[in-house]
């Protein structure tokens, strides 16, 4: 069941019923992220920071391993320095764990957040992008009524139910 | 060492093979190149028809002959690989340059390998000259001279010779004898004919040695002894020899009105006048007083009494006279007089040791004789070999308008010059490096000349082809039993086997075949009535001579030692002059005579007096090839006025000066800035200083200071810091930059040390160093960009700084003020001067080093600083960061055959020394400490299973430097001299304070103040 | 826009801060239709674009020649040994640092004026690193080789110099480039999203839809979508104020006089800064103007960007004065000279355009008069422009020409490949930028819709209009 909502308070409104009587689970769309919507979710905290951190971790020893390895190898002296040295080296440590830390994260927000998706599923309507909300509730054929009347309650300027 | 004696005939086409040859070696692109006058048949990699000595492809033999560049004579070791010769250097033992060679002599291979030579013989068509060939060429020879034979028009053919000593003379006046012709002329325009004159009156010999470490004084009146006056080797070898002795070293004052390369390493410098030498020399004889003296020098009379008080009171001095006024003879002979009366002779003139250099030399006078003749129809034939008479005469002789009334010339030159250009028909001589002959430099010993390759082109011997001519001539045939020239010359020293023994080092004793010089017929020429505000002094170059070296890059990229001034003609001038006709540096000037005028940019010279003006010689060929176009020919400037003697009197002119409106050009120089900013770089001291033990040294700033602890210092940075901080601590353990590790890849640490008191700044070392290292000379106006260049004409990439010379000659006026504000100031004009020979320094802990994204340079274990051609990708940031600035770019693809910037064209590239890659275009490069020599050494002692003997080799400048003031060696090893050079007590870094653990030590230059410190401002 | 309040009127002097208002923009529609119409290709538009090219023609022709003939066509006069080229790649990296700073370093600190100008800022840092990264190619001797400075696996396992600043430089230039792209393009997201919900063309629509990722603007979505924009910011932040650190660390690391100084991070990143919004002036002024969005870019985003030019500015001219202090407090002779020979001698009239540009120029930015007048700003932008890049000459050209061996000491004059080449990355930056902003919406629709009050069912709810 899909309805498509012009107002965010009204949005919000109805998002606190369905969660209220437990009709189904719901997906909430709107062009803009808006904290009402968050509030009336209270979904759980996203997990990309894991992502982060391991990602910059690995960068960091990478960047490091590869310097020191590197001038190790070729034992050359230049300039009376030491074959290889911390201080010049943490500039590697700092760009390589920028680097991989960064991508990973752009990789665990694709992750998590189910992206790429090549086709466009179920229950998704271009005004979304555009000005509008939406609320799409999965739910039991039994219930698709009570769903029904509470988007229409609330407002909702259209209302369908899509398989 | 051994030579082939039987030439064969695939000289011509060797240019091919060595190509091959050098595609089997993989050596550069530069050798790479279509050889013009290849024959393309059956290709030998060694060009020789029977390999006559044990050539092996890659090992070098050594011959030993005679450098032919001057009269002087000096013996050469030309090293020849493959049947190339690579590199001349000078023979250790012979007696006249020691195994030192000046730049000239080492550039005589770029006219064995010059581009333009004469490819074959030549002859008149019309206007142009054709190639021909040798039996045809013979063949009109032969006729031509039977003609004049039978008419017996022999007397009055003219042959003129470039002077050489030894047995050729005789040998061609024989030939010439027999088809009736007159003794030919010898000449040489670079000869100071009035002191020679003067000295054989006076001491019995026309060139006495000078013995420089006997004197306690040296005063020369404008005789530039270490510029290319007489003999330029042995003069710089002895004088540097007495300087570098430091305690008891002679002082030194120089009398003339400009400041030559001699003038410049004297410690005081008195510019008298020009043509008031004579007064000042009267002064000290007590013949004149020193007021008037001063007055006809124009300058202040403390300085006349100071040195005729020092040269009273000196125990032995040595007074030498030179200059090329028009009483140069009076000058020398009043020198030599004074000479007599202060007992120098045989104490600091020696003239039982002299030098026969000079032996029937014939001047400037003959030519005028000879061009006044042939003006008035008198000569039938004129020959001329090498010797370019229409260059170097003043225009007042017209001496190129009287070859025009000569029916038929002939030219035995094997380069183009003015005078052969004239000639009906070209016999081209083989050049002295493929030449038999001999010299006797001194009395009763003969210098050899040999052929140290197969003739480059299709050339034959001058002497031989005499011999030719002469035996197709029934009547003369019989007086001629040898086969060739070389039968001349085994025959004169006892035979072919003692030829074959003399030919290992070239010397035997003997005496060259003696000949009577023509009776000198014409009568001195003065001077015309001359007018014009300045005194005009065109100067022989230093580099170019009269103009001979004008044809090859390397001394037309040389810069000369006292302007600096390279591929292009300046009008020198005081600074008071450029500021009263209102000219800065490079602005045009028009020097105007009564011979002629010259126009040409100006140059600031504190070394010359306001009212004199001075141009060098030797440039702006016509036709001398495509180098010597470069700058102007200051000849044209020349008044015919003669000395006593009969010599130009080149230093006598009168002319005007004047501003060419406005127009500028860039001055050619690889001058920065002339001052030292106070920064110690070239570092002098006074002797009484250097005494008392004011030099500094023993003192400690800090732990492995470089200046006093100096093997640490060359050492240690690298060495302690090669564990690195991911090692264990204080842990022995270096690897291979360990002292002790078992490869011993860091046993030595090659140095080197300079002493400034001996350099005299005379840039042979620099030449030696583009001998070696195939640096590409980059002045050739066709050697800049091909589109729209901004800058253009000869010395284009000079003037943005592009010349790749390695080492360089660095020369510092010690003046508080730019050079362009100085004033001249009578009472004291003297100032100091500091030469200093900059190269890569191999420091120890080298900015360059660290700086490099590829390691294509880094420290090696000896102590090199590496730099690796095929890994650098040309970021420049190393020369960034060399404090030294001895880094240099291939901004031009120089080494590549295929492009306008190319800068060893056919054949100069035979010339390029196989142990070293030519460089291409986009990469770094610099002073190597010639580690292609360092590896031949190794490698040899490890084949010969042996250690390495101290001092056993050395680098190229090292071995050419005249002054013997460079000594390369292992600082690690005590018995080597460098490492005891290094703990002199004079010893120091250049820019030490930036901790750089330099490599290179130089040895502060030493001045001799006047007795009586008021005598020098 | 004509019947709108006009935005200027309103003035609210804690700009910066992160609460911001559009009072001419009223719904989320008006946004989409305003911005998107940007995309219509137009004539001046297409005259632009051929100028940029030609430009980048030329810039072409001069390297390929230069390739060719070897570097001695440009200017380079030994033992200046960097010229116009290593000044062009500072340049442009400067220039690619405004982006970034708007977008993160602002976006933590809550500016709200960054939302409208953000988006072309950072195609701006991209294009711009983009242009810089070319000159270390173009101004090596063996353009063939640069790979050699980058630790790429090769069988005889040959690395680089992990000591040597130019490969610091290697490494800090692909982060930043990697970086700012990827932040760049994760904010496009949704933007593409929404053009593919516009899109008619089917084959576009394919595209886009591609290119979004099969964005739905999900809560789900969004949620991670701000966490992970958070974290990339947060990177970010750092990143920006290394490059150019590392950046100063090729002159700093180095013993010549004049570079070797540790002042030069701050400095080059000042220096950046400043210039870096100075070219987004020049961008945003004519955009806000022809495109008709001077009600998203207000004078008070331009009153307070002009303020972090002003103080930029005064932060780079106290780094001249303390370079000017520490050569005479030193007391190193060798940058005594050369301080002397930047400012009175050889080169003083570089240093004095460096000077009058970047210091007292901006120095007009005190008043707020001229900090609301865009037409100042942008003639500013340009002379700052001009001055950033004379203050790279002054560091680059006069440090070599007058180092510590007075023998060396040479001039400098760059060639037409100099100059050829440096056009030619006008021309290259801007054919980016032309071909970008006709493509993609050049400002962030997501964010703006943010910050314009929503529309409500019951209005006394919310304070909005």
């Amino acid at each position: 069941m899909m309805g498509v909502f012009s107002e965010l308070d009204s949005t919000v409104e109805a998002i606190e019923e369905l969660k209220q009587r437990k009709v189904g689970d719901l997906t909430v769309f709107s062009p803009t992220p808006r904290h009402e919507l968050e509030h009336a979710v209270h979904p759980p905290m996203s997990g990309v920071r894991k992502f982060t951190l391991i990602g910059a971790l690995s960068g960091v020893c990478f960047g490091f391993w590869i310097a020191i390895w590197g001038s190790n190898y070729w034992p050359l002296v230049v300039g009376g320095k030491a074959i290889s040295t911390w201080l010049p080296y943490v500039v590697f440590g700092f760009e390589v764990m920028v680097m991989v830390g960064a991508l990973s994260t752009v990789f665990g927000m694709f992750y998590l957040a189910g992206i790429p998706r090549l086709t466009m599923t179920v229950g998704y309507d271009p005004r979304f992008s555009r000005g509008s909300y939406g609320i799409f509730c999965e739910c039991a054929p039994e219930q698709l009524v009570e769903a029904e009347s509470i988007l229409r309650r609330h407002g909702a300027v259209e209302v369908r139910g899509e398989k | 060492m051994t030579v082939d004696t039987s030439v064969s005939e695939t000289g011509s086409s060797a240019g091919v093979k060595r190509r091959d040859f050098l595609k089997v070696l993989g050596v550069s692109g530069a050798a790479t190149a279509a050889v013009g006058c290849s024959s393309g048949d059956v290709e030998k990699l060694i060009p020789y028809l029977v390999s006559p000595d044990q050539t092996v492809p890659g090992v070098s033999n050594y011959y030993a002959t005679t450098c032919r560049e001057c009269a002087a004579g000096c013996g050469l070791i030309v090293e020849v690989r493959d049947g190339r010769a690579i590199k001349a250097e000078g023979n250790p033992e012979h007696p006249v340059n020691r195994g030192a060679l000046c730049a000239r002599g080492q550039s005589s291979l770029q006219g064995l390998y010059n581009p333009d030579r004469y490819r074959q013989p030549m002859k008149r068509e019309g206007d142009a000259l054709v190639a021909t060939t040798w039996d045809d060429a013979l063949q009109i020879l032969s006729a031509k001279l039977g003609e004049v034979k039978s008419r017996g028009q022999g007397s009055r053919v003219a042959f003129v010779n470039q002077h050489e000593q030894g047995s050729f003379p005789a040998f061609l006046d024989g030939v010439l004898a027999g088809f009736g012709i007159a003794p030919h002329l010898s000449y040489d325009a670079e000869a100071p004919v009035a002191v020679l004159q003067a000295n054989q009156a006076a001491y019995g010999a026309a060139w006495p040695a000078i013995d420089f470490s006997a004197a306690s004084l040296i005063v020369s009146f404008g005789a530039d002894f270490l510029d290319g006056w007489g003999l330029p080797v042995p003069q710089q070898l002895a004088f540097a020899e007495a300087r570098g002795k430091v305690e008891g070293a002679p002082r030194f004052i120089y009398v003339g009105a400009r400041r030559s390369l001699t003038g410049l390493n004297a410690d005081q410098w008195i510019p008298a006048k020009p043509g008031s030498e004579l007064a000042i020399v009267n002064a000290i004889a007590g013949k004149g007083s020193a007021a008037a003296a001063a007055e006809a020098a124009g300058v202040g009379v403390a300085l006349i009494d100071g040195l005729v008080a020092e040269v009273r009171k000196a125990r032995a001095s040595a007074l030498l006279a030179g200059g090329f006024g028009q009483d140069a003879g009076e000058l020398a002979t009043a020198v030599a007089e004074l000479n007599k009366a202060r007992g120098n002779v045989g104490k600091t003139i020696k003239p039982a040791d002299g030098y026969l250099a000079f032996e029937g030399v014939a001047g400037h006078v003959e030519m005028r004789a000879l061009a006044e003749r042939m003006n008035a129809g008198e000569v039938p034939m004129l020959l001329v070999r090498h010797a370019n008479p229409a260059y170097t005469t003043a225009p007042g002789v017209g001496f190129a308008a009287a070859m025009a009334k000569v029916p038929f010339k002939v030219s035995f030159s094997s380069v183009p010059d003015e005078t052969t250009s004239l000639c009906d028909l070209i016999l081209p001589d083989h050049h002295g490096l493929e030449s038999w002959g001999d010299a006797e430099p001194v009395k009763g010993r003969l210098s050899l000349q040999q052929p140290t390759m197969d003739p480059v082109f299709d050339s034959r011997q001058t002497a031989d082809v005499l011999l030719a001519v002469a035996k197709a001539d029934p009547s003369l045939a019989s007086k001629y039993g040898f086969a060739d020239y070389r039968g001349y010359i085994a025959s004169r020293i006892g035979g072919n086997q003692n030829l074959k023994n003399a030919l290992p080092t070239a010397l035997v004793s003997g005496a060259a075949a003696s000949r009577t010089a023509p009776a000198r017929t014409a009568s001195r020429a003065t001077a015309k009535e001359q007018s014009g505000e300045y005194t005009l002094l065109t100067y022989l170059s230093p580099t170019l001579g009269d103009g001979r070296g004008a044809n090859k890059p390397w001394l037309q990229e040389l810069p000369d030692p006292v302007t600096k001034i390279l591929w292009q003609t300046v009008v020198e001038m005081h600074p008071e002059t450029a500021k009263r006709i209102g000219v800065a540096d490079g602005e045009l000037v028009t020097v105007t005579t009564a011979a002629g005028s010259l126009t040409a940019p100006a140059l600031v010279y504190i070394g010359l007096r306001p009212d004199t003006l001075a141009v060098a010689l030797g440039r702006g060929h016509t036709a001398a090839g495509r180098y010597a176009e470069a700058g102007e020919n200051a000849w044209q400037l020349l008044d015919a006025a003669e000395d006593r003697a009969g010599g130009a009197a080149l230093g006598a002119t009168k002319a005007t000066l004047v501003k060419a409106d406005g127009k500028k050009q860039r001055i050619v120089t690889t001058e920065g800035s002339g001052r030292q900013h106070g920064r110690g770089i070239a570092q002098a001291i006074a002797l009484p200083a250097l005494l008392a033990g004011e030099e500094g040294h023993g003192h400690h700033v800090f732990e492995g200071q470089a200046s006093t602890e100096f093997l640490p210092g060359l050492r240690s940075p690298t060495a302690n810091d090669a564990q690195g901080e991911f090692g264990v601590p204080n842990s022995k353990d270096k690897g291979q930059y360990d002292p002790e590790h078992w490869s011993g890849a860091a046993k030595r640490r090659w140095a080197m040390t300079i002493d400034l008191a001996k350099c005299t700044g005379c840039s042979a070392c620099v030449t030696a160093c583009y001998a070696e290292n195939n640096i590409p000379t980059v002045g050739a106006s066709w050697q800049g960009p091909v589109l729209l260049p901004d800058r253009t004409g000869f010395g284009a990439n000079v003037t943005r700084g592009r010349e790749m010379a390695w080492i360089r000659l660095e020369r510092y006026w010690e003046i508080d003020r730019e050079p362009k504000d100085v004033v001249f100031d009578p009472e004291h004009p003297d100032f100091d001067t500091n030469f200093i020979p900059m190269m890569c320094q191999h420091c120890g802990n080298a900015p360059c080093e660290p700086v490099c994204p590829v390691y294509a340079t880094y420290h090696a274990p000896n102590g090199l600083n590496v730099q690796v051609y095929n890994r650098c990708v040309g970021t420049r940031y190393c020369s960034n960061n060399c404090p030294y600035k001895v880094r240099y770019y291939n901004w031009f693809g120089y080494g590549d055959p295929t492009r306008s910037q190319y800068a060893f064209p056919e054949p100069l590239h035979w010339q390029l020394n196989p142990d070293v890659t030519v460089r291409q275009k986009g990469i770094m490069e610099k002073c190597t400490f010639c580690v292609q020599r360092i590896k031949e050494a190794e490698h040899r002692v490890s084949l010969e299973g042996r250690e390495m003997q101290p001092d056993e080799f050395t680098t190229a400048c090292a071995q050419a430097c005249p002054s013997r003031a460079i000594v390369f060696g292992d600082a690690a090893d005590e018995n080597w001299s460098v490492a005891k050079w290094a703990k002199d007590r004079r010893a120091y870094h250049v820019f030490e304070e930036l901790n750089t653990y330099t490599a290179v030590v130089y040895l502060k230059k030493v001045n001799h103040p006047a007795p009586t410190a008021s005598a020098t401002a | 826009m004509a019947t709108l309040a006009h935005p200027d009127d309103l003035r609210r002097p804690n700009i910066a801060s992160a609460d911001i208002q559009l009072p001419a923009v009223t719904s989320y529609e008006q946004v989409d239709n305003e911005i998107l119409a940007v995309l219509k290709p137009t004539k001046a538009w297409f005259a632009s674009l051929m100028l940029a090219i030609a430009c980048l023609g030329l810039g072409a022709f001069s390297w390929i020649y230069q390739i060719h003939q070897g570097l001695g066509v440009a200017g380079y006069n030994p033992p200046v040994m960097w010229g116009v080229y290593i000044i062009t790649f500072v340049f442009w990296v400067g220039i690619g640092h405004a982006g970034t700073l708007i977008s993160a370093i602002l976006y933590l600190f809550r500016a709200g004026f960054r939302t409208t100008i953000y988006r072309a800022a950072e195609a701006m840092t991209v294009f711009a690193v983009m242009t810089a990264g070319l000159f270390p190619i173009i101004h090596i001797g063996r353009p063939w080789k640069f790979f050699w400075l980058i630790p790429y696996p090769n069988w005889r396992l040959i690395w680089p110099n992990f000591k040597s600043p130019l490969v610091w430089d290697v490494f800090a230039i692909t982060t930043y480039l990697t970086i700012s792209t990827t932040f760049l393009f994760v904010g496009l997201i949704p933007d593409i999203a929404v053009l593919r919900d516009r899109e008619t063309n089917p084959i576009r629509r394919k595209i886009l839809g591609f290119l979004s990722f099969g964005w739905r603007n999900t809560e789900r979505e969004w949620r991670h979508f701000a966490r992970a924009y958070l974290f990339l910011a947060a990177f970010s932040t750092p990143l920006v104020l290394s490059v150019h650190s590392v950046v100063s660390f090729d002159f700093a690391m180095g013993i010549v006089p004049g570079w070797h100084t540790t002042i030069f991070p701050p400095y080059f990143v000042a220096g950046a800064i400043f210039s870096g919004f100075a070219m987004v002036w020049t961008i945003i002024i004519p955009m806000r103007r022809w495109f008709g969005l001077r009600h998203y870019v207000t004078l008070n985003h331009l009153d307070a960007s002009a303020k972090m030019v002003l103080f930029t500015s005064l932060v780079v001219g106290l780094a001249y004065m303390i370079e000017f202090f520490i050569a005479w407090y030193g007391g190193v002779k060798y940058e005594q000279d050369y301080f002397w020979n930047r400012v009175f001698g050889q080169w003083w009239w570089a240093a004095w355009i460096m000077l009058t540009c970047n210091m007292i120029l901006p120095l007009s930015l005190f008043s707020q008069k001229l900090r609301r007048n865009p037409t100042w700003l942008w003639i500013l932008s340009i002379f700052i422009n001009i001055g950033m890049w004379f203050e790279r000459f002054v560091i680059v050209v006069p440090s070599l020409s007058h180092d510590v061996e007075p023998w060396q000491w040479s001039s400098y004059m760059p060639t037409w490949v100099d100059y050829g080449l440096l056009i030619g990355s006008f021309g290259w930056f801007f054919m980016w930028f032309l071909l970008f902003v006709k493509q993609l919406p050049v400002m962030a629709l997501a964010e703006i819709k943010e910050i314009i009050p929503p529309r409500m069912k019951h209005t006394h709810s919310h304070g909005g209009h």
